[in-house]
C-alpha cells in the first residue's frame, strides 16, 4: 500500500498565513486586502453574515481563487497545491452535507476513505469517531432518521475521522438547542486537547468566547481584529468617578483617541489597553477634577465587535 | 476485589498509510456502484435495480432454453431463435429503465444533499470525482448488459452439438462484438443521462427526462426527416437512441432499419454522433461541476 507523499503530517506553528488577500463575487467584495496570521490552537472566526467567513474557509480549501494576495495553510499554498492542503484538513460545512439514505457508520467510513484512509481502517475509525461524538448507539441508523443535533455530530465526525491537522468548522452549533450547543462546544474544546488546530467560524460571539484562544474578527470583508482572546479581554473599559468637571476630563481623554461616555460624575472610558489608567490620572490631575475611583471591567467580544474599529 | 479502570476511547491519531487522490477516487467509485445497486441502503432502494437485473438474467436463461428445446443451435438459428443481438433488443427497454435509475442516483443526491462540500474538502478534484462516477456507471450498466450475454454465450456453448470449446472457438468474434455494442449503448445513454442529471435536482424528473429525450427524439426526428425541405434528413440523427442500435445491428446482424439508416446514413454517422455527444456532454458536465465545487 503506497502512502501518498502529500499526506505527510507535519507540525506547524502557524496554521494560516494571509497577505493582501482580496476576493469578490462580481460586484460584491467578499474579502478586501486581508492580512493575518493564525497560530496553532482553537481560533474563532467571527463576523456578521456576509462578513467573508465562509469565503475565507473556501479559499483555504482551494475551492475559490483570490483576485490578489497570497495564502499559506499549514505551510502550503491552497491555490497551487489544493490536494495536499485538503488531505490535512477536516471541514464541517455549515449547510446540510449528509446523504439521508446512508447509515452514520457507512457515511463516516466513506468520508475517511475519501481522505485516503484504507477501507478496513476507515471502518474502525468510523466506529471510534462516532463513539467520540456520542453516537455509538445510533451509528447503524440511517442519517435521514437523525435529529438536527445528531446530524451536527455526524458532520463533526466526518470532519475528524481522518485525523486532520487542521479542522475548519463552519457554524458548528447552528440549529442546536442550548444543551446541544454546550455539548458541541465541549467536543470542540476536547479536540483541541488532542493537538488538532481548529478554526471555528461563527456569528455567535459567546460560543467563540467559550471555546477559542485566538480570535479573528471580520466585517464586510475587512479585518477588524486578530489576536489572542486574552488580549481582547485586556481591552476592557475603565469606569472612572471624579469629584467635579467630568466633561473636561472626558474631552482630554477623547483627545487621546479613546471613547468616553459621561454619566453624571461617572465616565466609561475605552475599550482600550492598560494605558487608559495613566491617561485618566493625568487628565484628572491637569483639570483638577479630583479622582474618586477607577475600576477596570472586561469587554465582551460583542462590545469589541460593535465598536468596529479596524485592526491597527 | 480487582482494580477496575474505565478507559476513555477518546480521539485516536492516525499514523497509517494515506492513499491520497487515488484512494479518494476509488472510494467514490465503490460508493457509486453500491449506490446504484442499493447496497447499504434501505430495502426499498434495492427492489428496483435487482428486479431489473433478475429480468435480464431470466431473459438470457429463456433464450438458452429456446435453443435447447429446438435441440440444434444451427437449426434454431435458421428457425429464427433469438441470439446475441436479439438479447440486446429484448432488454433494451429494461436497460433504459436501469440507466434512468443509475445516472440520477449517481449525481443528484450528492448535489442536492450538499455532499459535494464533503467531497471537495478532500483530496479529490472535480475531474477525479466525475471520472469515478462515470467508472461506477460504466461498471454497473456494463455488467447489466454483459452478464446476461456471457450467460447466453456460455449456455449456448454448453448445449452446442459440436461441444463447449469448439463452439467458443467458432464464435470468437462475439468476444469483441458484444463489448463494443455495449460500449455504444453505455456511451450514448450515459452522456444523455449524466448531462440531464447534472442540471435536474429531482431523480424522478431526471429519469423521466432521460426517457422522454430518447423517445420523443426518435419520434420527432422520424417525422422531420420525412419532411420535404433541404437537409431534412439530418434531423434523423436526432433519434439518439437509434445510433447504438444501428451499431448493434451492424455488428450482430440487421433487424430493422432505423431513422438515420432510412435517411441514408451509414453506421459511421452513428459512431460520430455518439462520439460527438459524449464530447459535448463531458465538456458541459465538467463546466457545471467546476462551478459547483
Amino acid at each position: 500500500m503506497v502512502d501518498w507523499p502529500g499526506a505527510k503530517k507535519k507540525r506547524v506553528m502557524t496554521v494560516l498565513s494571509v497577505s493582501g488577500l482580496t476576493h469578490d463575487y462580481g460586484e460584491v467584495v467578499a474579502l478586501q486586502d486581508l492580512a493575518l496570521e493564525v497560530p496553532n490552537g482553537v481560533t474563532g472566526l467571527v463576523g456578521a453574515n456576509g462578513a467573508g467567513k465562509t469565503t475565507l474557509l473556501r479559499l483555504m480549501l482551494g475551492l475559490l481563487h483570490p483576485i490578489s494576495g497570497s495564502m499559506q495553510v499549514l505551510g502550503h499554498d491552497p491555490q497551487t497545491d489544493p490536494l495536499t492542503v485538503r488531505s490535512q484538513i477536516g471541514y464541517m460545512p455549515e449547510g446540510d452535507c449528509l446523504p439521508k439514505d446512508q447509515t452514520a457508520a457507512d457515511f463516516v467510513s466513506y468520508a475517511a476513505q475519501l481522505a485516503g484512509i484504507p477501507a478496513r481502517e476507515a471502518k474502525r475509525r468510523s466506529s471510534e469517531t462516532l463513539f467520540l461524538v456520542g453516537l455509538e448507539e445510533e451509528r447503524f441508523r440511517f442519517l435521514g432518521d437523525f435529529s438536527t443535533g445528531m446530524q451536527q455530530r455526524v458532520k463533526l465526525a466526518q470532519a475528524i475521522v481522518h485525523d486532520p491537522d487542521l479542522l475548519l468548522l463552519d457554524e458548528p452549533a447552528s440549529g442546536l438547542d442550548p444543551e446541544g450547543r454546550v455539548q458541541m462546544l465541549a467536543l470542540i474544546k476536547r479536540l483541541a486537547a488532542f493537538d488538532v488546530s481548529v478554526i471555528v467560524s461563527s456569528h455567535v460571539l459567546t460560543d467563540i468566547e467559550q471555546t477559542c484562544d485566538w480570535v479573528v474578527m471580520l466585517d464586510a470583508g475587512r479585518l477588524l481584529r486578530s489576536g489572542p482572546l486574552q488580549g481582547f479581554e485586556k481591552l476592557g473599559t475603565v469606569l472612572v468617578e471624579v469629584l467635579e468637571r467630568p466633561e473636561e476630563v472626558a474631552s482630554r481623554i477623547r483627545a487621546q483617541g479613546l471613547e468616553v461616555v459621561v454619566d453624571g460624575r461617572r465616565l466609561m472610558v475605552g475599550p482600550g489597553d492598560d494605558s487608559i489608567e495613566p491617561m485618566v490620572v493625568a487628565a484628572a490631575a491637569e483639570t483638577g477634577a479630583g479622582l474618586v475611583r477607577m475600576v477596570r471591567g472586561s469587554a465582551s467580544l460583542e462590545d469589541l465587535f460593535m465598536t468596529k474599529e479596524p485592526a491597527p | 476485589m480487582t482494580d477496575q479502570v474505565i478507559y476513555d476511547r477518546g480521539y485516536r491519531t492516525y499514523d497509517g498509510p494515506r492513499l491520497g487522490p487515488g484512494g479518494a477516487r476509488r472510494a467514490v467509485y465503490k460508493d457509486g456502484v453500491r449506490r446504484v445497486l442499493g447496497l447499504g441502503r434501505k430495502a426499498r432502494l434495492k427492489v428496483f435495480p435487482w428486479s431489473l437485473i433478475a429480468i435480464a438474467l431470466i431473459a438470457a436463461a429463456v433464450f438458452i432454453g429456446i435453443h435447447w428445446a429446438i435441440g440444434n443451435i444451427e437449426e434454431s438459428l435458421r428457425e429464427g431463435a433469438p441470439t446475441y443481438g436479439d438479447l440486446f433488443d429484448f432488454y433494451s427497454g429494461i436497460s433504459l429503465l436501469f440507466i434512468a435509475l443509475a445516472g440520477p442516483q449517481l449525481l443528484i443526491p450528492d448535489r442536492t444533499k450538499g455532499v459535494l462540500s464533503v467531497y471537495f474538502s478532500r483530496p479529490l478534484t472535480v475531474d477525479g470525482y466525475l471520472t469515478a462516477k462515470i467508472g461506477a456507471f460504466a461498471t454497473v450498466v456494463g455488467a447489466f448488459y454483459l452478464v446476461p450475454q456471457v450467460i447466453l454465450h456460455l449456455g449456448l456453448a454448453v448445449i452446442a452439438t459440436e461441444g463447449f470449446l469448439p463452439y467458443l472457438g467458432g464464435n470468437l468474434d462475439i468476444l469483441w462484438k458484444v463489448p463494443v455494442t455495449t460500449l455504444a449503448f453505455i456511451a450514448l445513454h450515459g452522456a444523455v443521462v449524466f448531462a440531464l442529471s447534472s442540471v435536474i435536482d429531482r431523480t424522478g424528473i431526471a429519469a423521466a427526462s432521460f426517457l422522454g429525450t430518447l423517445f420523443a427524439g426518435g419520434a420527432i426526428a422520424g417525422r422531420v426527416a420525412e419532411a420535404a425541405f433541404p437537409g431534412a434528413r439530418f434531423a434523423s440523427l436526432l433519434a439518439l437512441d437509434h445510433h447504438p442500435r444501428i451499431i448493434r445491428d451492424h455488428l450482430l446482424g440487421d433487424t430493422i432499419a432505423y431513422a438515420p439508416e432510412v435517411a441514408g446514413f451509414e453506421v459511421w454517422a452513428s459512431v460520430l454522433v455518439i462520439v460527438g455527444l459524449v464530447a459535448v456532454a463531458a465538456v458541459f458536465i465538467r463546466a457545471r461541476y467546476r462551478r459547483l465545487a
